[in-house]
């Protein structure tokens, strides 16, 4: 077992990229991985609810966020400061989690074996 | 000595990620390391196409890493759900799926996520690009 963090820095559209990080997510942990995620960045707009993602031509993937506690991806953080720099506030994201300092993120990917950037 | 496992998310064309992966895996191999695989995601999926044919006067990627992985008995494998979403198919894929044609390179394996985590797991280190 590998201690692996996954860190989700991009917009849910304009790219795939989260898409495919949340697949690889959910198979780590079904894998038995020991799974971080991180939301940075625009990363946490994956994380607001009542989103259509249809709309843009795209499966409605963001709800399966929901399922990360289902795979036992416990930890799960989001970056206090992009939390401010978007002018959001926990209570509007959707899947439970924990508001990270920047101290905290940077320990959380000292700890992890492997980083993965999506 | 440390074994490695390499991502390569950067497409065949456009993105310099794939040469550079190309070239760090040159350089573990020449450093006396191990890289177990080589495992293609995202838009990396399509540096396995085989139809992929630059002009003679620049580098082509998929003869480069199928050279490459030839020389040092090293497996390229594709995540096969992100190579059929963006039209790399292999014989068997095409056959399965109705398609006229196949496109992905002999040299490239498909597989599944799976086979990355696992290698992950086995692997002192991942590189990604």
């Amino acid at each position: 077992m590998k201690k692996i963090a996954i860190v989700f820095r991009r917009s849910p559209f304009g790219s795939t990229s989260s898409r495919e990080g949340l697949d690889l997510a959910l198979l780590s942990a079904s894998f038995e991985q020991q799974v971080t995620v991180i939301f940075v960045a625009e990363g946490l707009l994956n994380l607001l609810s009542d989103q259509q993602p249809e709309l843009s031509g795209s499966k409605d993937y963001i709800a399966t966020f929901k399922a990360m506690p289902i795979y036992d991806i416990e930890t799960i953080l989001v970056c206090e400061t992009s939390l401010t720099q978007l002018n959001l506030t926990s209570e509007a994201l959707q899947v439970a989690h924990h508001v990270a300092s920047n101290k905290q993120i940077s320990q959380a990917l000292t700890e992890s074996d492997e980083v993965l950037v999506f | 000595m440390s074994q490695f496992i390499i991502q390569v998310n950067g497409s065949v064309y456009g993105d310099q990620a794939s040469f550079h992966a190309l070239q760090f895996c040159q350089a573990v191999i020449a450093q006396g390391h191990q890289i177990n695989q080589v495992f293609f995601y995202q838009d990396g999926v399509s540096n396995a196409n085989v139809l992929a044919c630059p002009p003679s006067d620049e580098p082509n990627l998929n003869a480069l890493w199928r050279e490459f992985a030839k020389a040092q008995s090293i497996p390229l494998i594709n995540c096969v759900s992100a190579a059929l979403r963006r039209g790399i198919t292999s014989e068997q894929d095409a056959k399965e799926n109705g398609l006229a044609q196949h496109n992905c390179d002999e040299q490239f394996m498909m597989g599944g996520l799976g086979e990355l985590v696992t290698g992950i797991e086995k692997a002192d280190r991942m590189v990604s690009f």
